[in-house]
């Protein structure tokens, strides 16, 4: 089937098949391969991306779906080269380890500010309950959003002995 | 290390540097082998066996082959090659006989995804099932089926293991420190008693995924997701008997490692295809289930402890038995099995101790390296027992702590005398006990008990671990100046995420004088061009390739001031340096910028001396022994990092239900060389932990079918299940032979928050729980002495609230969606 | 076998219909996929045509009716739902339970009556609408019929539903608007994750509900009771209807002591509302 999509504001016209998942959509059709799969049922968020305003997990949408649809990846969060806010803060956090989680996880917290600019840390963890994270142990991710939400109190640090 | 080094006034090693590589992994530009794609590439399926123990038959691979687009299909008929680590037991496909749920019996290669699923669909195994042996504990008996057989003819490496043939031992460590007998006889109190916990999955976020190419003249490239290059190289060689310098492992970025990904895994059947399909690359990549099964977990562990101890609270003798379960293949389990042998006690001086380690062989996904490497699951028992003997003698649990403890002096399990810069157990003790508020409650927590009617326990528990590896453990650095001054590093250590970049380059920056964003540690991995490190394991790479960037350093500088003693016609030993160039001391005017010579220097006239600047440092452990076979002693550890936790968890008295209302987690360090990484590995290790203890645990039905081989059913903590406040305290007592003082740490968060965890649990309601993880059902069972639930091999009917029924009935790769 | 399936997706209920109603072909509705697709990745479904439902315009309504009431279409997602100020108010169980589906981003796909319509034994949504006395409209190319929540349900992944019908709307009548009721759910871990058990108790029009997941092969919910009862009797009623198992979550002994507990627990919470 001839799907039209956006995605970060570029139009793609591709042959699909009906059984492609948009996210081997987006990483094969497309070569947009900062999109992870880490689990491929919809458990993970490492997929995540931006359907038409939402974020979803891509493993579980049909590329067919998003014909005519708007999508936003990873590769869409950087303009000319500088990372946005969003990274900068996870940069300066040290909110990153392995970073096979990071593009979903940088999605999932941009819907959380876009839903909420000023979200407490207990509602940015409800907003990243579906994207795991096996390295960080989260924690510096929350804070990285906190800081770009402009709520950083106390830094949290390590205390020495 | 740190001695001869100024630590007076540090600019960069003790700051929080960025990372290099996160910047490209927050933009999605970070290159991971699954996102790889090579000319021609083709892909590959994997049949794997639907029992757990079985003799197959027939495999009729004639539709497959007849498949359109399938390239090549094998069977273990055509593989004689057998792996192994330490006991070459497992060969690349099953041959005879499966071993174990989800072992790979057939493979294909085809033009797509697709094309390769459906020919794996298309193969049929005729299988003749037989009982397995599931229990580790039922493995001992002299009735058992045998897993290997054969186990007598296996090459093994005999300085260090002793399988046992005609039975499932796999290996016997063994340790024998004072008399044991005598001692029980001078105490005043025996305390007894087991603990287990199940195998655990590692989870990385990246599952295995290797693109092998064999290609002509048998030249082979692997482009692999591992932890380990140069094991990867040194394993296959060994397999197929080919030269190192034929084969070229690289690694790319890598998605999380946690040990699962140390040794070598899929990349010898992804190669032996790649040679059938007549040179094509061709790419295999495990899907999240077979990353359960196919591919190795953590090994399950019964740990049986025996302490003697005086009515004043000293240990005077513990006998210590641990069986751990290999599963269906020797793999690491063998080598946890010694490290944990060694290190059997925990940080606790045992003046007469007996230690009968051993792994033995079941029909169940087998075991590998898991961060920890053993000392997760035994300091379970042993940090839960600790509370159980203080308990007995009527001790306080931090008291009893600190009488027994290893502190300078002390001797170790294995012989070696603990110094003052070992490192500190007390120190983090009292760190974390005096952050939770150990021995009382506040006020504040005392009301809340009241408002709630849910009960607050503290617990406390203690770790140690030092690297296991070989005696003759080694790595390299190569730092090479760059003709603008900048300099780029060399090493054989992956950064598979835990920022050893990070470190490293702090560490040439500092010895160098240079800035840090001068200095770049290359990522990528390539056997070809990096230089040897025997493996990204132990947390050893930043003691050890932090020694040899230091090295290197120093090599690179004297042949700067080689040439630069020529331009600047002054003795080497009147030269200095800083970030900019040489100069010469008392006449720091007369001075050559590093650009100028860093690939050699040109006189005014055209004629040049030096070259380009590279220093080269070697480095390997000093001074360790392999330990004797019969009495466990030597010198095995490099370093020992101690730590400790201290959690406040609060439970529910009716329903077991609890939360974690803070942990605190100390670690004697040494020197923090980036006290946001350090942070990082802390907080990430100690989750993992928590999740070990909380609810991850693979569970088995009496076939031995894994019943949760996904997150349907095996989940790992979320964001929401961080404790509600976390504390991480470094403690700095320098390792004397660390870079700048330092010690690995990248382990240790994870050890003992399980048992820190039970500890707190049994303070609060009294559940005294011998089996982790620790679920609230578990909790409600303990606290009603009621009988612990029967899973992790369960008798339990499949269930109708089972969402994934699938998985039971068909082949787990069995995918619809492209 | 792998499943190629063809795709379409309608944009009138009549075509929609049409389709389903070509019984030799193996046709599976597609709403948010949040089921659908894992159960084709895994080999539980094996469609050849997925027709997509979100193209009919008023599939995607949540209609508001008089006096509160609520009519869902099939596209209507959780989240859809979450943020309507309107169920916010006068339907604080529907939110509850709505809250506790999932993560995030599957609640940005998933749909109240794709919960529904799973029928599995721990649907979220299902405590909430049995609960509240929901209906439920099912159509094919025969017509049109009406289903009380209570009856819709008849097995493990089994629902009245013939191979022709779709489920084109869920209503919660006005009558059950502005009830009281809250939910827990026990899981693993804090995180998204599917319940070892759920409890749903609610106060509607003076009678006392009490629905509970994932402690029967469906889920299930007391008759209407008088809230005058005792907790015991009250405990006895939810007793009777509830038949939990073991399996790899937890125990039938603990899941039926938790059912009792939160019900206990629950219906504190909702008298003193």
């Amino acid at each position: 089937m001839l799907i039209r999509v956006t995605v970060n504001t570029v139009v793609y016209e591709r042959e699909v098949k009906e059984n492609r998942t948009l996210l081997r959509f987006l990483r094969e059709d497309l070569g947009l391969t900062g999109t992870k799969e880490g689990c491929g049922a919809g458990e993970c968020g490492a997929c995540t991306v931006f359907l038409n305003g939402k974020t979803v997990n891509s493993c579980m949408v049909l590329a067919v779906e998003a014909d005519g649809g708007v999508v936003q990846t990873i590769e869409g969060e950087a303009q000319e080269g500088m990372l946005s806010a969003l990274q900068a803060a996870f940069e300066a956090h040290g909110a990153v380890q392995c970073g096979f989680c990071t593009a979903g996880m940088i999605m999932s917290a941009r819907q959380l500010i876009h839903n909420n600019p000023h979200p407490t840390k207990e509602e940015i963890q409800e907003g990243l309950e579906g994207n795991f994270c096996r390295c960080t142990g989260y924690e510096q991710i929350i804070e990285a959003i906190l800081d770009v939400t402009g709520q950083v109190q106390e830094k949290e640090e390590l205390r020495y002995v | 290390m740190y001695e001869t080094l100024d630590r007076s006034v540090l600019k960069s090693v003790g700051k929080s540097e960025i990372r290099p590589d996160a910047r490209v992994k927050l933009t999605g530009e970070a290159g991971y082998v699954s996102d790889m794609v090579l000319p021609g590439m083709l892909y590959a399926q994997v049949k794997k066996s639907p029992h757990a123990r079985a003799r197959i038959l027939s495999i009729d691979t004639s539709k497959a082959e007849a498949l359109p687009g399938v390239r090549a299909v094998l069977t273990g008929a055509e593989l004689d090659y057998r792996l192994g680590l330490y006991i070459v037991d497992k060969y690349i496909l099953a041959k005879g006989e499966v071993r174990h749920y989800g072992e790979a019996v057939a493979a294909v290669a085809a033009e797509t995804l697709q094309i390769a699923r459906k020919a794996v669909d298309l193969i049929e195994v005729v299988y003749e099932v037989l009982p397995p042996v599931l229990s580790h504990m039922d493995a001992r008996k002299e009735d058992a089926p045998l897993v290997h057989p054969d186990l007598g003819s296996y090459q093994y490496i005999k300085a260090v293991f002793t399988p046992i043939p005609n039975t499932n031992i796999a290996n016997w460590t063994k340790l024998r420190k004072g008399d044991v007998e005598q001692g029980f006889a001078e105490s005043d109190y025996i305390v007894e008693r087991e603990y287990d916990n199940p195998s655990v999955q590692h989870v990385p976020m990246e599952t295995h995924v290797a693109i092998v190419t064999w290609g002509s003249g048998d030249k082979v490239t692997i482009y692999t997701s591992a932890q380990s290059p140069f094991t990867v190289r040194n394993l296959f060689c060994n397999t197929f008997s080919l030269p190192l310098c034929n084969v070229r492992v690289v690694i790319p970025y890598v998605g999380g490692g946690f040990g699962g990904k140390a040794g070598i895994h899929i990349e010898p059947l992804t190669a032996c295809l790649s040679k059938k399909a007549g040179g094509r690359p061709v790419k295999f990549q495990a899907t999240r289930e077979e990353e359960f099964s196919l591919l190795p977990c953590r090994s399950a562990l019964t740990y049986h402890i025996k302490t003697g101890v005086t009515k004043e609270g000293k240990i005077l003798a513990q006998k210590m038995e641990m069986y751990w379960d290999a599963g269906a293949y020797a793999d690491y389990a063998v080598n946890v099995t010694r490290a944990s042998g060694y290190s059997a006690s925990g940080p606790y001086e045992i003046p007469n101790a007996w230690v009968d380690a051993y792994t033995l062989y079941t029909n169940k996904p087998y075991g590998t390296a898991y961060r920890g490497f053993g000392h997760v699951e035994f300091h379970w028992g042993i940090e839960r027992h600790m509370d159980l003997v203080a308990k007995t003698v009527g001790m306080d649990r931090v008291a009893f702590r600190k009488l027994n403890a290893l502190k300078e002096g002390s001797i170790t399990l294995t012989g070696e005398k603990i110094t003052k810069h070992s490192g500190d157990v007390v120190a983090c003790l009292d760190a974390v006990a005096a952050s939770i508020g150990y021995g009382k409650l506040s006020k504040e927590e005392r009301q809340r008990q009241k408002d709630t009617g849910w009960k607050i326990g503290k617990g406390v528990a203690m770790l140690q671990k030092a690297p296991a590896m070989p005696s003759n453990t080694a790595t390299a650095s190569v730092v090479k100046m760059n003709s603008d001054g900048t300099v780029s590093v060399n090493v054989g250590l992956t950064d598979i995420g835990q920022g050893s970049s990070a470190a490293l380059a702090q560490i040439v920056a500092e010895r160098l004088g240079f800035e840090y964003k001068k200095v770049f540690v290359k990522i990528e991995k390539d056997t070809d061009s990096d230089p040897y490190d025997w493996q990204t394991v132990a947390s050893k790479g930043l003691i050890m390739s932090g020694n040899a960037c230091i090295l290197a350093c120093e090599d690179l500088l004297r042949k700067g001031y080689a040439v630069a003693s020529h331009v600047l016609k002054a003795s080497v030993d009147d030269l200095a340096h800083d970030g900019e160039g040489v100069y010469v001391k008392h006449d720091s005017e007369n001075r050559i910028e590093w650009p100028q010579i860093a690939i050699g220097y040109a006189y005014p006239d055209g004629k040049a001396i030096g070259g380009p600047l590279i220093g080269v440092g070697s480095y390997i452990a000093q001074g360790l022994s392999n330990l004797d076979k019969e009495t466990g002693q030597g010198k095995p550890a490099l370093d020992w990092t101690f730590g400790a936790h201290g959690i406040i968890c609060e439970v529910n008295p009716r329903t077991g239900e609890y939360n974690i209302r803070k942990i605190a987690s100390a670690f004697d360090v040494g020197k923090v060389v980036n006290p946001q990484l350090l942070r990082g590995q802390i907080v990430g290790g100690m989750l993992q932990g928590l999740g070990t203890a909380m609810c991850e645990g693979y569970i088995f039905d009496t076939q031995g079918h894994l019943l949760n081989p996904s997150f349907t059913d095996n989940k790992i903590p979320t964001s929401k299940d961080l404790p509600f406040e976390i504390e991480t305290i470094a403690v700095e007592n320098s390792q004397i032979d660390g870079p700048y003082g330092a010690r690995g740490v990248a382990e240790h968060p994870m050890i003992s928050v399980a048992p820190a965890l039970g500890n707190a649990l049994f303070e609060a309601v009294g559940a005294d729980l011998v089996h982790m993880p620790i679920r609230s059902e578990d909790v409600w069972r303990a606290m009603g002495d009621k009988t612990p639930i029967d899973n992790w091999i369960t008798k339990s009917p499949i269930g109708s609230c089972r969402s994934d029924l699938v998985y039971k009935k068909e082949d787990a790769s069995k995918h619809g969606i492209d | 076998m792998i499943v190629e399936f063809s795709y379409k997706g309608p944009t009138s209920e009549s075509t929609l219909l049409e389709l389903l109603s070509d019984t030799s072909r193996k046709a599976k509705l597609l709403a948010g996929g949040t089921d659908l697709l894992v159960g084709i990745r895994g080999g539980v479904y094996k469609p050849d045509l997925v027709l997509d439902l979100k193209k009919i315009p008023e599939y995607q309504k949540l209609v508001l009716g008089e006096d509160h009431a609520l009519t869902i279409g099939p596209a209507v997602t959780i989240n859809e739902i979450l943020s309507n100020k309107v169920v916010q108010q006068y339907h604080p169980l529907l939110c509850a339970c709505a809250k506790d589906l999932a993560s995030y981003q599957i609640r940005n796909r998933a749909t109240v009556v794709g919960n529904i319509v799973n029928a599995s034994p721990c649907s979220d949504m299902a405590p909430a609408l049995l609960c509240l006395d929901a209906t439920i409209t099912i159509a094919s190319v025969r017509g049109k019929r009406e289903v009380a929540i209570g009856e819709f349900f008849t097995g493990v992944k089994k629902t009245v539903l013939e191979k022709d019908e779709l489920v084109t709307a869920v209503h919660v009548p006005a009558s059950s608007a502005s009830a009281n009721g809250v939910y827990r759910k026990l899981k693993r871990i804090q995180g998204h994750d599917l319940g070892i058990v759920g409890v749903a108790v609610a106060q509607v029009q003076g009678k006392l509900r009490i629905a509970v997941s994932s402690a029967a092969p469906t889920p299930v919910v007391t008759k209407p009771l008088d809230g005058t009862l005792s907790v015991e009797a009250l405990l006895k009623e939810v007793d009777s209807i509830i038949s939990p198992i073991s399996d790899v979550r937890c125990s039938q002994e603990y899941r039926r002591f938790m059912v009792l507990e939160y019900t206990k627990y629950l219906l504190r919470e909702v008298t003193s509302c």
